[in-house]
C-alpha cells in the first residue's frame, strides 16, 4: 500500500510530501523524506512493555502498576516538574496542561533550552514574521544567521528557499541571495553569496552595527566588529536594501549564546528597520516537529508560551525562575514527570544529577539516556505514525499529523488522561 | 511593633517559598499571614515562630526582622509602602517588588530580581544580588521606576534592564548587558562591567571600573572630569536612536 503526502514527525520543517510504502503494517519504503526523516520512519527498536525499577532492577510491569505509581509520586510532591512535549501531539498536550494545573506543577517544554530567548524577544517587540510559503515565492534574499539548515533542517532550502521554485521567480538559484552568519564556515555558509564570520559571541555587536548603518550613522561604528570588517557589513546592508523581500531565519547560534533574547530582539529591530526601506522578515528555525505546538496549547489555556508555574494554582510564567534548566540546577523539584523528549542526552549535568536523585517517570516510546534516570518508563504509540494528531510547523501553520500503520500501543493522550483521572480521584477532586 | 519572624529548618530547605505576605503593612493591618512551600499553602507560624513586640500607628512604624535561612523565601516585601523589612541572611527572587515607600536591608546576598519594578523606598543589599536586579518583568517597557537600590557586593546579568527612574548603586562588578534598554534614572558601577547600556534610549550609567565589549553604536562626545576622574562621555544607542549618555573610565571593544 502506497500512502501520499503524509507529513514528517521529525523537524520544524513538518514536510507533507513524504510518500510511504506499507507491507504487513510495516513502512518499508519512504520517498522524498531526508536523511533525519528516514531514519525515524524506518526505526525498529523500540520499548515493548512498561518498565519499573523494583530493588536496584528494571522489571516489567503491567500499564495499570505503572500508572498507579506514576500518579502516586505526582499527587505526593510539593514541587512536582512536568516537562518535554514537543515530540507529540497537540491533543496530547491539552491533558498535560490539565495534569499540570491538577497538580499545581511547573510544566515546561523543549522550547526552554532551544527559542525560549526568541520568545522573550517576540514579548519585547514583537514579531515580524510570515508564513514559510511567502518565503518560498516572494523572498529574493535570504539570510541565514546562526544555523546550518544544509544539517539540521536539510529540506527547508529545497522546500522554502534558495532552491525552491518560486511564484515570482524565473530562476530562483540565480535570482535569490543568501547570506549566512556564522561562527564557522557550515555546509550552508559554503553556499552564501556573502559570508560573514562573527567572533563567537558577536553577534548582537553585529546586529547593532548594522542597524546604525541601514539608518545612515555608520559613521559611530568602528572599523572591525567583533571579526567582521566595516566594509563587509557595509555589503550586506547594500543586499538588504536592494532586496524587495528579505526573510531572516535563525537558529541557536543567535538564541542560545551570549546576550541569548538581546540578540534576537535585536534582531528583530534590525528587520523593523529594514522594514522603513523595503519588506523583510524574520522566523525561528524551531527544532521538534510540534514545539510551536506545545507554545500555541500552552498560551490558549494558560495565557504563555512556556515555562508556567501552577503552584499557586494560577499561571506563574518567569523564565529564569520557572524555566526547566533554571529549577533543576536549584534543585527545587521533589518529582519529576518527562514526555515526549529526551532531557537525559541534552541537560547540564547538574540538572541530570537532580533528576536522577528524585523520582523521575518517562513515557516515551524508545528508550534513551533519560531512561538511565528514572524510576518508571512508560512506552506509547508514535505520533505521525501509529497516532493521528495535531503539529504546527515552525511558521506556526498547523498540519494533521496522518496514522499510517496500526499499533497495540496506547497514546500518550491515553496514558495521560489515564494519570491525570487517577491524580484527581488521589487528590479527593475526582 | 517589631516583629520577628525566626524560620525553623525545614526538612527539604530547596523547595521554594513564595511569601509576599511578609510586608509591613500586612502585619499592621492584623491579617492572617499565608505563604505557599511549593505548592501546599499554609500559615507563616507553620514553619516559623512570630514575636511581635509593641504597637503601631501606621505601617510605618512596623519593623520586621527575618532570621534564619531565607534564602529560598521569595516575594518578600512585594508591594510594601512603609516600614522597614531587616534580613539577617540571604533573601531569595522578587525581594522588595514594586515597593512604593520604607526601607529593606539585607545583610547577606539577594537572588534575582531584587526591587523589580520598584517605586519607591530604599533598599540595600551588602552582599551580592543576582540577575535582573532592579529590572522589569518579561515583555514590559518598563523596570525599576523610582526610589533607590544600592549592592555593596557585585550583580549578575541584565542588572537594571528597562529601567526607567530612580538609583541604583552597584559597588562592586556586574555580569552581561548592565543597563539594558535604559530608559530613565542613574545607574552607578563602581567595578567592571560588559555590554553596558545595550540598546538605551535615556538615562545616566557611570562606569568607574572597565567597560568591556563595548556597544559599537555609541557616538564618543569627549571627556568630562568626576570626582577627580576622567571620564570618557558617550550618548546612545545610536542604533535605537537614543540620547542617553554614559560615561566610562576605561572602556575597550570587541574588534
Amino acid at each position: 500500500m502506497i500512502i501520499e503526502d503524509v507529513p514528517c514527525p521529525f523537524c520544524g520543517c513538518l514536510c507533507d510530501d513524504i510518500t510511504l510504502t506499507i507491507k504487513n503494517n510495516r513502512i518499508v519504503g519512504v520517498e522524498n523524506c531526508c536523511v533525519l526523516g528516514n531514519a525515524k520512519y524506518l526505526s525498529k527498536q523500540r520499548l515493548k512493555h512498561p518498565i519499573m525499577r523494583k530493588e536496584g532492577k528494571w522489571v516489567e510491569v503491567s500499564f495499570d502498576e505503572a500508572i498507579e505509581e506514576t500518579a502516586r509520586i505526582l499527587s505526593g510532591a510539593t514541587r512536582p516538574l512536568l516537562y518535554g512535549w514537543s515530540g507529540t501531539y497537540n491533543e496530547a498536550q491539552v491533558t498535560a496542561v490539565h495534569l499540570a494545573e491538577e497538580l499545581g506543577a511547573l510544566i515546561d517544554s523543549t522550547t526552554s533550552v532551544c527559542h525560549n530567548p526568541s520568545i522573550l524577544a517576540i514579548q519585547e517587540v514583537g514579531h515580524p514574521g510570515c508564513t514559510l510559503g511567502q518565503v518560498k515565492n516572494r523572498a529574493d534574499l535570504v539570510i541565514y544567521w546562526g544555523c546550518n539548515p544544509i544539517e539540521a533542517h536539510p529540506r527547508h532550502l529545497s522546500r522554502y528557499t534558495t532552491y525552491a521554485d518560486g511564484y515570482f521567480f524565473e530562476n530562483t538559484v540565480s535570482d535569490r541571495k543568501v547570506v549566512v552568519v556564522d561562527v564557522r564556515e557550515s555546509e550552508t555558509a559554503k553556499i552564501a553569496d556573502e559570508f560573514i564570520q562573527v567572533k563567537p559571541g558577536g553577534d548582537y555587536l553585529i546586529l547593532s552595527a548594522l542597524r546604525a548603518m541601514v539608518r545612515g550613522r555608520g559613521d559611530v561604528v568602528p572599523a572591525t566588529v567583533a571579526g567582521v570588517k566595516k566594509e563587509q557589513l557595509q555589503r550586506v546592508v547594500d543586499l538588504c536594501q536592494k532586496a524587495r523581500y528579505g526573510a531572516v531565519f535563525f537558529g541557536l547560534g543567535v538564541s542560545m549564546t551570549r546576550g541569548k533574547y538581546k540578540n534576537i530582539r535585536n534582531a528583530i529591530e534590525l528587520v523593523s528597520e529594514l522594514n522603513r526601506k523595503t519588506k523583510f522578515t524574520i522566523s525561528a528555525m524551531r527544532g521538534h516537529y510540534n514545539v510551536y505546538g506545545f507554545n500555541e496549547v500552552l498560551t490558549w489555556m494558560a495565557g504563555y508560551p512556556f515555562a508556567v508555574d501552577f503552584s499557586r494554582g494560577i499561571a506563574f510564567y518567569n523564565p529564569g525562575e520557572t524555566t526547566v534548566i533554571d529549577v533543576l540546577a536549584r534543585k527545587e523539584p521533589d518529582a519529576c514527570l518527562v514526555v515526549a523528549s529526551d532531557p537525559g542526552a541534552h541537560f547540564p549535568k547538574t540538572c541530570i544529577e537532580h533528576m536522577a536523585a528524585i523520582p523521575t517517570i518517562q513515557i516515551d516510546p524508545c528508550v534513551n539516556p533519560t531512561t538511565a534516570l528514572c524510576q518508571v518508563q512508560i512506552p506509547v504509540a508514535i505520533t505521525g505514525i501509529e497516532v493521528a494528531g495535531t503539529a504546527y510547523r515552525m511558521d506556526g501553520v498547523p498540519i494533521r499529523m496522518k496514522k499510517v500503520v496500526e499499533t497495540e500501543f496506547p497514546t500518550d493522550k491515553q496514558i495521560l488522561d489515564r494519570i491525570c483521572e487517577r491524580v484527581r480521584e488521589l487528590n479527593g477532586n475526582g | 511593633m517589631k516583629v520577628t519572624i525566626t524560620l525553623w529548618d525545614r526538612d527539604n530547605p530547596l523547595i521554594p517559598v513564595e511569601a509576599e505576605m511578609i510586608t509591613p503593612d500586612a502585619f499592621f493591618s492584623g491579617e492572617e499571614i499565608i505563604i505557599a512551600v511549593g505548592n501546599r499553602h499554609m500559615r507563616l507560624d507553620g514553619i516559623a515562630d512570630i514575636h511581635i513586640e509593641g504597637e503601631a500607628s501606621s505601617a510605618a512604624e512596623v519593623a520586621i526582622e527575618i532570621r534564619g535561612d531565607s534564602a529560598r523565601f521569595k516575594r518578600v516585601g512585594e508591594m510594601m509602602t512603609a516600614g522597614s523589612i531587616t534580613i539577617e541572611g540571604d533573601i531569595g527572587m522578587h525581594c522588595g517588588n514594586f515597593m512604593s515607600g520604607g526601607s529593606i536591608e539585607i545583610l547577606g546576598s539577594a537572588d534575582g530580581w531584587l526591587g523589580r519594578e520598584m517605586k519607591g523606598g530604599e533598599i540595600i543589599c551588602h552582599g551580592d544580588a543576582g540577575d535582573y536586579c532592579g529590572a522589569g518583568y518579561r515583555g514590559g517597557r518598563k523596570g525599576m521606576r523610582g526610589g533607590s537600590i544600592e549592592v555593596v557586593g557585585s550583580v549578575g546579568d541584565f542588572a537594571c534592564e528597562h529601567i526607567a527612574g530612580g538609583e541604583v548603586i552597584i559597588r562592586g562588578n556586574t555580569g552581561d548587558y548592565p543597563c539594558a534598554e535604559m530608559k530613565g534614572g542613574t545607574v552607578i558601577i563602581l567595578g567592571d562591567c560588559s555590554r553596558v547600556c545595550a540598546n538605551m534610549s535615556a538615562g545616566t550609567c557611570y562606569v568607574y571600573g572597565y567597560a568591556d565589549e563595548m556597544i559599537p553604536t555609541f557616538e564618543r562626545i569627549g571627556c568630562v572630569d568626576r570626582d577627580g576622574l576622567q571620564l570618557h562621555h558617550f550618548r546612545g544607542d545610536v542604533a535605537n536612536r537614543g540620547h542617553g549618555d554614559l560615561y566610562v573610565a576605561r572602556y575597550g571593544y570587541l574588534s
